[in-house]
């Protein structure tokens, strides 16, 4: 696993005054949107169908920094859709490092080349490619073919000049174990910090909604995909979520673990539902039906999602939970057996 | 099913709050017709049905908002705007796949 030992350290002292301060609910990663138009239209996607006044849209740099103040999470992502496509996607990145925010700016890669040297390399910033596959798997996950090898091009480059690379990875059914270490070799060698996994979530306004993994299928794929993990494999997640997704663990969703934050407001409840807007991040805290959401609650929307921005946050708290959370954490840690 | 196109009536089976519901859930441009006649044509994204005075916000065709209407004030939502949620590319994609697969295929048979 592989998180910097400044962020490491970054997220645990936040952790443990959350647990001082005795707040039950605290935000670990504000997902950010700043926009939702994109330059890839995948078919797992859901988040960019919006008419086109709406895609026109985007959130200014300092409706960016005040949600983040608002929130306080020390890590912040920037999905979208495409990020690289805000005209000042820059200078809400540079004043995010300036504070020492943790980002991870997700991107498709497309314009990576083209737009980097307006980024400074810092260990606060990391590009978080998205790549789901190996050449084949990836163009088909972006209904582009050519998609994968500018990806590739764009990591080279942005490694080179001495950035934080990492990939982020969505999966589907389908999705061969076999190829998929393969994939983690080639990310590998690409030298990418490390790999972050997740299952996808069946967006009920995604094209495809035939190839989403079911809870049983989740387990069984990352089970045998990540079986004997290769000791060059880094994955810049909690182990225990990849844990939890073989099977290994039984966690509940922490939904307000990653909010999300866009055009609309605060999103409720979670980064993947979308069952309304806050004004505020107090307010989303405060006044969300909470036990409506989760495996536990019944909700019908919640039964298979096994995704990260609702189960990584809870892994991350098991480890401070318990001493033996703490100890399985570390233990896989230096083991690498997962 | 798509809702583009739909003009609901309400009345006693089908009430106001169940079409902000389904207004809430497309992914296209509606129409607010209010009590007074006057409509706003735009994106709806938020309702809270359980706050003191159940509204809506919406961004207008022009991008501007949020604005925000009080359910007392709409008569009816028109499902106006196309449905950008509607159709199925993840198959047309796949179909393309194939096509192009095909008459590479036929072209270098040939």
């Amino acid at each position: 696993m592989t998180v910097p030992v400044s962020q490491m350290v970054t997220v645990a002292s936040y952790i443990v005054r959350q647990k001082f301060a005795r707040r039950q609910r605290y935000p670990l990663v504000l997902m950010l949107e700043p926009l939702f138009r994109c330059n890839l239209a995948c078919a797992g996607c859901g988040k960019i169908q919006y008419p086109a006044q709406i895609l026109r849209k985007q959130l200014t740099v300092e409706q960016c920094l005040q949600a983040v103040e608002e929130c306080g999470a020390p890590i912040v992502a920037i999905p979208g859709g495409e990020p690289l496509m805000h005209p000042e996607i820059h200078r809400i990145v540079e004043a995010l490092v300036a504070k020492r925010k943790y980002v991870y700016l997700c991107t498709n890669a497309l314009l990576l080349k083209e737009k980097l040297s307006l980024f400074t390399p810092s260990r606060h910033l990391s590009f978080s490619v998205h790549v789901d596959g190996l050449r084949d798997e990836h163009d088909d996950a972006v209904c582009r073919e050519g998609v994968y090898d500018r990806a590739v091009e764009a990591i080279r480059e942005t490694v080179a000049r001495g950035f934080r690379v990492t990939t982020n990875t969505t999966l589907f059914d389908g999705a061969s174990p076999l190829r998929m270490r393969e994939f983690f070799d080639e990310m590998m060698s690409l030298g990418v910090e490390g790999m972050m996994l997740s299952p996808g979530y069946s967006y009920s306004k995604a094209p495809d909604q035939e190839h989403f993994l079911r809870r049983t299928k989740t387990q069984a794929l990352f089970a045998r995909m990540l079986a004997n993990p290769k000791r060059r494999w880094k994955f810049n997640q909690s182990p225990l979520f990849l844990r939890f997704l073989m099977g290994k663990h039984d966690f509940e969703c922490t939904p307000w673990g990653m909010p999300t934050y866009n055009m609309f407001g605060w999103q409720r409840p979670c980064y993947l539902l979308q069952d309304g807007y806050a004004a505020s991040f107090q307010e989303l805290m405060e006044t969300t039906e909470w036990h409506r959401y989760g495996r536990r609650s019944g909700n019908e929307k919640c039964q298979d999602c096994m995704v990260h921005s609702g189960f990584e946050a809870t892994a991350v708290n098991h480890t401070f939970n318990s001493l033996r959370g703490f100890l399985e954490t570390v233990a896989v840690t230096l083991t690498r057996r997962l | 099913m798509s809702l583009e196109g739909w003009t609901p009536q309400i009345g006693p089976y089908l009430t106001l709050e169940e079409v902000v519901e389904h207004a809430f859930d497309y992914r296209g441009d509606i129409t607010v017709v209010g009590t007074d006649g006057t409509e706003i044509v735009g994106y709806l994204f938020n309702r809270a049905a359980r706050a003191p005075e159940p509204f809506v916000e919406m961004f207008d065709d022009a991008g501007q908002g949020p604005i925000r209407i009080r359910l007392a004030d709409i008569a009816t939502i028109r499902f106006t705007g196309k449905d950008t949620a509607a159709g199925n590319s993840w198959t047309a994609w796949l179909e393309r796949q194939d096509k192009e697969r095909a008459e590479k295929a036929a072209a270098s048979g040939a």
